[in-house]
C-alpha cells in the first residue's frame, strides 16, 4: 500500500523540482481563466462602442445628446476628430461612425430639421447596426422631449408664463417621466441561465482535464526511455503499484490545477454555493481518474514519446468534439448517439448540471459511474497490456 | 567448496526469430566475481536482462539463491541488484534523493533507506555531491550514482552491465576500487565488458559468449594459457581469436 504513495510522491517530486513545468502547469489555469474573463467578462447583454464626431463643437444639443449616449449602459463614446475616423473607415479599422454635423445645435433650436449621419462600410456590421438602433432611440428620445417643449411653450404662450419656468418645469417632468417609466420590458430566459462564463466553464474545466491525457500518456515511456522502468521491475515493487502509483501522482496533479480554475470562477464570478463548488470539485476528480487511467492505457501500448503524445492527441480531440465543448450537439441526430462515446459528454453534462442547474451529486449519479467505471476499467487494461506487449511484465 | 550462487541451465531467448542467447549455461559461485565477455550483440545484455527477472527466456531455467526465476521471481528480486548500461537516473532530482527512493523500492524503511544512501555515496566518493541535480554531474559521476543506486538494500549478486563506458580514468579507478571492496565483502558480481584489461583485473572467471552461445568459459589465466605464454598474451588475443576480428554491428 505504502509504494504506490511512495510513487505518487516521487513523481510529484520530479514535477515540483522543474520550475518550468510547475510554473508553466499551474499558471496555465490562471491564463485559461484571464482568457475566459476577458472573452466574457461576466457579460451577458450586449457592450459596444459608439464611434463619434462632433462637429458641432459647444454646441447644447450636440452636448445633450452626447450626454445621452453616455447614460447609456450598454455604450461606450468615443469622440474622434473627423480625419481620424474617415481614416478608420477607410482602412475599415471602424465599420461605423456618428458624425455630428455644424451647426446641428443652431438648427435644432430654431426648430429646423437637424440631421446625424452615420458613415458606415457596408451595413456596418452587426454591433454597428446595435449601435446605430441605439443612437437612433436617443435621438428619437431627444427630439421627443423638444417637441414637448415646443408644445407646452405654443400652449401657454400670452399666459404670462415665462419660457424659464416652462423649460424648467417640462424638463423636470421629463425627469420624472423617465425615472418612473410607465411601459417597462422584462426578460425571461428559456432553457437556463445563458451567462457565457457558466455555460462554458463546465467544457473548458473538461476539455483542461483532457490535457492530461497527453502528460500520463508519456510517463511510461519516459521511464523506459531513461531506464528507470526496466529498474524499477528488478526491485520490489509490482507493476500494479507502480500503475497506482501513477495515477494517483496524475491525479493530485490534475486536481491542484482544476481547484485553481474553479476557485478563481468562485471568487470572481461567484458562480458557486460552497456545496455546488464541492460537488463539482467531485465531478471533476472522478473525471480526472478516468482521463489518468486513458493516458496510462496509452502509456502501457505506445512504444515512444511522439508516439504516445499523438495518441493522446488525437483521443483528445475526438473526445472533445464529440463531448460537445465547442459546440451544442443537438438531440436525436447521429451527433447525438456519437457522443455517447465520449467520456466528456458525462463530464460536461454533471458539470453543466450542479453548476448551471443547481442539481446535486445524486442527480449526476449515472455520469459519475461512466467516468468512474471508465477509470476502473483503462487502469486494470492498461496493466494487462503492459504485461502482454513486448518489454512488460 | 565455494557454494553456488547462481546456476543458468540452457537458456534460451529469440527476438523476431533471431537467437539472442541460445542454450547458455554457466554457474557463479559465493563472492566470485564473473566476468561475461562478447563483442557488440553477443548476447549479454540479454543475458543479464534474463537473469535480472526482467526479460523471460523462451527456455531454461535460472537458480539464484534457491530460488527459481521462473517459480519465485519475487524472491529472486530481493537478493539483486541490477547496475544497467545505460544511466537509470532521474537527472532532475538529487543524487541521494534517487538513491533513497530506489532504497524504498527495494524494500527499506525510510530511515534505512537514507541511512544506506549516504554509505553508498560514500563508497563511491560523492558525498560532497549528494544533495547536487544529477544532471549537473559529470558523465563518471553519473556511472558512481548509477553503480550507488544498484547497491541499495544489500543485494547478494551484483549485475553489473558495461558499468565503466565512456568514463574518464579516475571514474573507472573509482569504480575498479569499489568491485575490489565488494568482492572483498563477499559479494556475488556478474561483471559484462569490452574492456580486457578491466576482465583480467578484476574476475575470477569469465565467459566469452558470441552470437548467443559461450564459447569459452575459465579463469583469465588459464584462457591466456590456451593460446600461449600466459605472460606474453592478453586477455585480447584469446578474445580476438575466439571471436574473430570480423566487424559486428
Amino acid at each position: 500500500m505504502i509504494k504506490p504513495l511512495l510513487v505518487a510522491l516521487h513523481e510529484i517530486r520530479i514535477y515540483l523540482r522543474d520550475r518550468g513545468d510547475l510554473a508553466f502547469s499551474l499558471l496555465l489555469p490562471v491564463v485559461t481563466f484571464a482568457l475566459m474573463y476577458g472573452a466574457f467578462g461576466g457579460q451577458d447583454t450586449f457592450h459596444s462602442t459608439a464611434h463619434v464626431v462632433n462637429e458641432d463643437q459647444g454646441g447644447a444639443y450636440s452636448n445633450l445628446l452626447l450626454e445621452r449616449l453616455e447614460e447609456e449602459d450598454s455604450l461606450e463614446v468615443n469622440l474622434l476628430s473627423a480625419r481620424e475616423a474617415d481614416s478608420k473607415l477607410d482602412r475599415a479599422d471602424l465599420l461605423l461612425v456618428l458624425y455630428i454635423p455644424h451647426g446641428f445645435s443652431d438648427a435644432v433650436a430654431s426648430s429646423e430639421q437637424g440631421q446625424l449621419v452615420f458613415k458606415q462600410r457596408g451595413n456596418g456590421g452587426d454591433e454597428g447596426q446595435v449601435v446605430a438602433s441605439i443612437v437612433r432611440s436617443a435621438v428619437d428620445e431627444l427630439a421627443q422631449e423638444f417637441q414637448v417643449h415646443a408644445q407646452v411653450s405654443e400652449a401657454l404662450e400670452g399666459t404670462g408664463v415665462g419660457q424659464e419656468q416652462i423649460n424648467v418645469t417640462v424638463e423636470q417632468l421629463i425627469k420624472e417621466e423617465r425615472q418612473e417609466l410607465t411601459v417597462t420590458v422584462g426578460e425571461e430566459t428559456l432553457g437556463g441561465r445563458t451567462d457565457p462564463v457558466e455555460a462554458f466553464l463546465p467544457t473548458i474545466v473538461t476539455m483542461y482535464v483532457l490535457f492530461a491525457v497527453t502528460l500520463t500518456a508519456r510517463v511510461l515511456v519516459e521511464e523506459r526511455r531513461r531506464g528507470t522502468l526496466e529498474r524499477l521491475l528488478t526491485t520490489r515493487i509490482g507493476v500494479g503499484q507502480l500503475f497506482a502509483g501513477k495515477l494517483l501522482a496524475f491525479c493530485s496533479r490534475g486536481f491542484i490545477q482544476t481547484l485553481i480554475l474553479l476557485g478563481l470562477a468562485y471568487a470572481v464570478f461567484q458562480m458557486f454555493t460552497p456545496l455546488s463548488f464541492i460537488q463539482s470539485l467531485v465531478i471533476a476528480l472522478v473525471f480526472i481518474a478516468a482521463a489518468s487511467g486513458i493516458g496510462l492505457l496509452i502509456s502501457s501500448v505506445a512504444r515512444t514519446e511522439d508516439q504516445a503524445t499523438w495518441i493522446a492527441v488525437v483521443f483528445t480531440m475526438t473526445m472533445v468534439i464529440l463531448g460537445g465543448t465547442f459546440f451544442e450537439i443537438p438531440e436525436g441526430g447521429v451527433m447525438s448517439v456519437l457522443s455517447k462515446i465520449s467520456f466528456n459528454t458525462y463530464a460536461n453534462d454533471a458539470l453543466k448540471a450542479i453548476i448551471n442547474e443547481g442539481s446535486s451529486l445524486a442527480d449526476v449519479g449515472m455520469q459519475l459511474a461512466v467516468l468512474a467505471g471508465v477509470a476502473l476499467v483503462a487502469l486494470p487494461l492498461g496493466r494487462l497490456l503492459f504485461k502482454v506487449l513486448p518489454g512488460g511484465r | 567448496m565455494t557454494k553456488t550462487f547462481l546456476s543458468a541451465k540452457n537458456l534460451y531467448k529469440s527476438f523476431d526469430g533471431r537467437k539472442a542467447v541460445d542454450r547458455v549455461s554457466f554457474s557463479i559461485r559465493t563472492g566470485e566475481i564473473f566476468g561475461l565477455l562478447g563483442p557488440n550483440g553477443a548476447g549479454k545484455t540479454t543475458t543479464i536482462r534474463i537473469l535480472s527477472t526482467v526479460l523471460e527466456a523462451d527456455r531454461g531455467d535460472v537458480i539464484i539463491g534457491g530460488y527459481s526465476i521462473r517459480e519465485n521471481p519475487d524472491a529472486i528480486r530481493s537478493l539483486i541488484g541490477v547496475c544497467p548500461q545505460e544511466l537509470a537516473l532521474y537527472e532532475e532530482l538529487s543524487a541521494v534523493d534517487n538513491l533513497v527512493f530506489f532504497g524504498r523500492m527495494v524494500g527499506l524503511n525510510g530511515r534505512e533507506a537514507k541511512a544506506q544512501a549516504a554509505a553508498r555515496l560514500k563508497l563511491v566518493g560523492l558525498t560532497g555531491r549528494a544533495k547536487g541535480r544529477v544532471d549537473k554531474f559529470s558523465g563518471g559521476m553519473k556511472r558512481r550514482v548509477n553503480l550507488a543506486v544498484s547497491l541499495m538494500g544489500h543485494p547478494k549478486l551484483l549485475f553489473m552491465d558495461e558499468p565503466t563506458v565512456g568514463i574518464d580514468p579516475q571514474s573507472r579507478n573509482n569504480i575498479y576500487r569499489t568491485i575490489e571492496k565488494l568482492r572483498d565483502k563477499g559479494m556475488t558480481i556478474l561483471y559484462t565488458t569490452h574492456y580486457m584489461e578491466e576482465a583480467n583485473r578484476l574476475c575470477d572467471r569469465v565467459a566469452i559468449i558470441d552470437a548467443g552461445r559461450i564459447i569459452a568459459m575459465d579463469t583469465p589465466l588459464a584462457l591466456r594459457s590456451r593460446i600461449g605464454p600466459p605472460e606474453q598474451v592478453t586477455l585480447e588475443d584469446v578474445f580476438l581469436k575466439l571471436t574473430g576480428r570480423r566487424l559486428r554491428d
